[in-house]
């Protein structure tokens, strides 16, 4: 090959290159966008419902096996640091607990966008409702007492099972998720209990609608801390942060306040 | 939050800023924490002697002295009781002796028996009154041989008293309701083992008031009834209406799967509630002041409901058998894991003081919760 073939050669194969770069640029354009939706969509489905919008909750207290209790719920979760916008979820709930121990609930609120670009990204809010089992497995205090130096000191160890769903999340998009976790709480003091928790979990997001969202599991971390039998003794109000171990879903920051309708 | 500030932390690491909301969050509620405990402070009621009509002390499962020597709560219940003994009234709570109650005579076990029966009745002063009643584990650890257990404890009472005024109640394995008034105190005593007893619970020697469930509902129905301004109605049997012990299903791993095994001693169980149930009904509108029980061998003072205003449990009458409670929604006080027992005065004007006292003693005091009990 003469020197002059090998440049034009050479310029053929960089206009090659650049061209097969380009092409692949060009062709990988929208499958990057579709895998960061199909990445980010299931997380949203997740922070979405009440699983990832609302705050984290103590078990709940030990109580008389004689009688059920009805007990009513009121939360406030905020997460930030996500990305472009923040969530602010409201939430009210219904829960019913079972000869002093398990707990049974359902919930419904509305979960709004904050610092959205109406110009950039759908701004509207939407509905949720979730469901939620609570079993209080374990429930003792000598080993903690000593750990922590209170002789009143409670622990209680249990599982959750909790199902949540909003429609609407974004356009055709309706969310549903299914989590599973093992709480545990260990609470301390006398007479106004101060309550440590942490809920560590898994979520899976399911897909409920026709946007052919790829189901994902994430892990989940709760934590935080409450107060019971405030005021007149059925009072609890705790306050909770989470964590979604997947892509930037920031943190989660809340308040629930609880009332137990006691006889 | 002035702009400066603003622009101070929006200079921030997001993890700076998450920070800040944590500490903000955690000293909010360390504040309502504080803000909180100051309204409830335990009260060290000093009561003048001459303004006490009677006095109560409650203590229940005892039945299981240190052999070498006897030691608290009993030597401290013996010392308090011996200040004013004429007023003074002390309830054995029943499983007064550990495992299986009194066997017949001969039994290898029979002098120990009778050691730990004595030890209790000596705690006794001499002008005091004493009832001892019946539990489980003095039904020969409810094995058919309870009955006779039972009636063998009552006699050996009578010959440990040496002058004493100390009974069982209710007497020769009947169910009760017995009563017992001392001034403004109307005290009805149950055997509520005889309700959970899968074995011979009478017999020809029985001849019991009330004999059957229905009987010993009304009859227990017709002793709650106020019968005066002012009185106040205890009830004193062994197995507590409620309890955040290990027989509450609480404490341990196995504690919400008791209610599968099935044990009549627990609350989670089928004939325990009944028993529970019954009780209640007997209750209904005309609630007593307390319902004191043994059973778990913890202190625990609960709100009652509208049945009965307070549950009594002083379980925790022999220091080696002292166990875990936990604190429940309808609990005003729990002890685990400390010997101890009740005090009940009814004070000459219209108020009843209950105090706990528990061993060994958080600092000097062994006093270790006080409350007024309100008389409906």
């Amino acid at each position: 090959m003469t020197p002059p073939i090998r440049i034009i050669s050479a310029f053929a194969s960089i206009h090659t290159a650049r061209s097969f770069l380009l092409f692949a640029a060009a062709m990988s354009g929208p499958s990057l966008v579709r895998a960061q939706a199909a990445e980010s969509l299931p997380v949203l489905t997740v922070e979405a419902t009440p699983i990832g919008a609302l705050p984290p909750l103590a078990l709940p207290m030990p109580a008389s096996r004689d009688h059920n209790y009805w007990g009513f719920r009121f939360q406030v979760g905020q997460r930030r640091e996500r990305g472009p916008e923040d969530l602010l979820t409201a939430a009210v709930g219904i829960d019913y607990q079972v000869a002093g121990g398990s707990i049974f609930g359902l919930t419904g609120g509305h979960q709004w966008r904050q610092n959205c670009q109406p110009s950039i990204n759908d701004c509207s809010g939407h509905n949720l409702y979730g469901a939620r089992a609570r079993f209080n497995l374990m429930t003792g205090g000598s080993t903690i007492a000593g750990l922590v130096g209170d002789k009143a000191a409670t622990s209680t160890l249990g599982t959750e099972f909790g199902f949540g769903y909003a429609p609407n999340v974004t356009e055709s998009v309706h969310a549903c998720t299914f989590d599973a976790g093992l709480p545990l709480s260990i609470a301390m003091l006398e007479r106004i209990r101060l309550v440590t928790f942490v809920t560590p979990g898994v979520v899976w997001d399911i897909d409920c609608s026709s946007a052919n969202i790829p189901s994902l599991r994430s892990y989940l971390l709760g934590f935080g801390l409450g107060l019971q039998q405030l005021a007149f003794r059925g009072l609890d109000v705790h306050v909770g942060a989470q964590r979604i171990f997947r892509g930037t879903t920031g943190m989660q920051y809340g308040i629930s306040i609880t009332w137990v309708r006691l006889p | 939050m002035d702009l400066q500030e603003k622009a101070f932390w929006a200079r921030q690491p997001r993890f700076a800023r998450a920070l800040r909301v944590s500490v903000h969050t955690a000293l909010c509620t360390v504040a309502l924490v504080i803000a909180a405990s100051c309204h409830h402070k335990v009260t060290i009621e000093q009561l003048k002697p001459e303004e006490i009509e009677t006095t109560l002390f409650l203590i229940g499962d005892a039945g299981e002295p240190d052999p070498r020597q006897v030691g608290s709560p009993l030597d401290s219940l013996a010392v308090q009781a011996a200040a004013a003994p004429e007023r003074t009234l002390i309830i054995f709570l029943g499983d007064n002796v550990y495992p299986n109650g009194i066997p017949s005579e001969g039994a290898a076990e029979w002098a120990d028996a009778r050691r730990r029966l004595d030890a209790q009745v000596k705690a006794i002063p001499m002008g005091a009154r004493g009832i001892f009643v019946p539990g489980n584990h003095d039904w020969a650890n409810a094995t058919p041989f309870g009955l006779y257990s039972i009636r063998l404890q009552e006699q050996m009472i009578a010959s440990l008293a040496q002058g004493r005024n100390v009974r069982m109640m209710p007497s020769n394995g009947c169910p009760g309701p017995a009563t017992l008034d001392v001034g403004r105190l109307h005290l009805v005593a149950l055997d509520t083992q005889w309700w959970l007893h899968s074995f011979i619970v009478r017999d020809e020697k029985s001849n019991c008031p009330a004999s059957t469930i229905g009987t010993v509902t009304a009859a227990l129905r017709e002793q709650v009834r106020p019968q005066g301004d002012g009185r106040v109605v205890l009830v004193a049997a062994h197995h507590p209406l409620m309890t955040g012990g290990i027989h509450g299903g609480y404490c341990g791993v196995t504690g919400p799967f008791r209610r599968f095994g099935g044990n009549a001693q627990d609350i989670l169980s089928g004939s325990n509630r009944a028993m529970r149930d019954s009780l209640r009904s007997a209750f209904f509108g005309q609630p007593p002041l307390a319902y004191i029980a043994g059973h778990d061998h913890n202190l625990q003072v609960l709100r009652g409901g509208r049945n009965v205003d307070y549950l009594l449990v002083s379980g925790a009458g022999a220091a080696a058998k002292t166990e875990c409670a936990v604190r429940m929604r309808e609990s005003y006080y729990v002890s685990q894991h400390r010997a101890g027992f009740m005090r009940i005065d009814i004070m000459k004007g219209k108020g009843v003081l209950l105090r706990v006292f528990r061993y060994p003693p958080v600092g000097t005091s062994s006093l270790a919760y006080s409350r007024w009990l309100e008389v409906r």
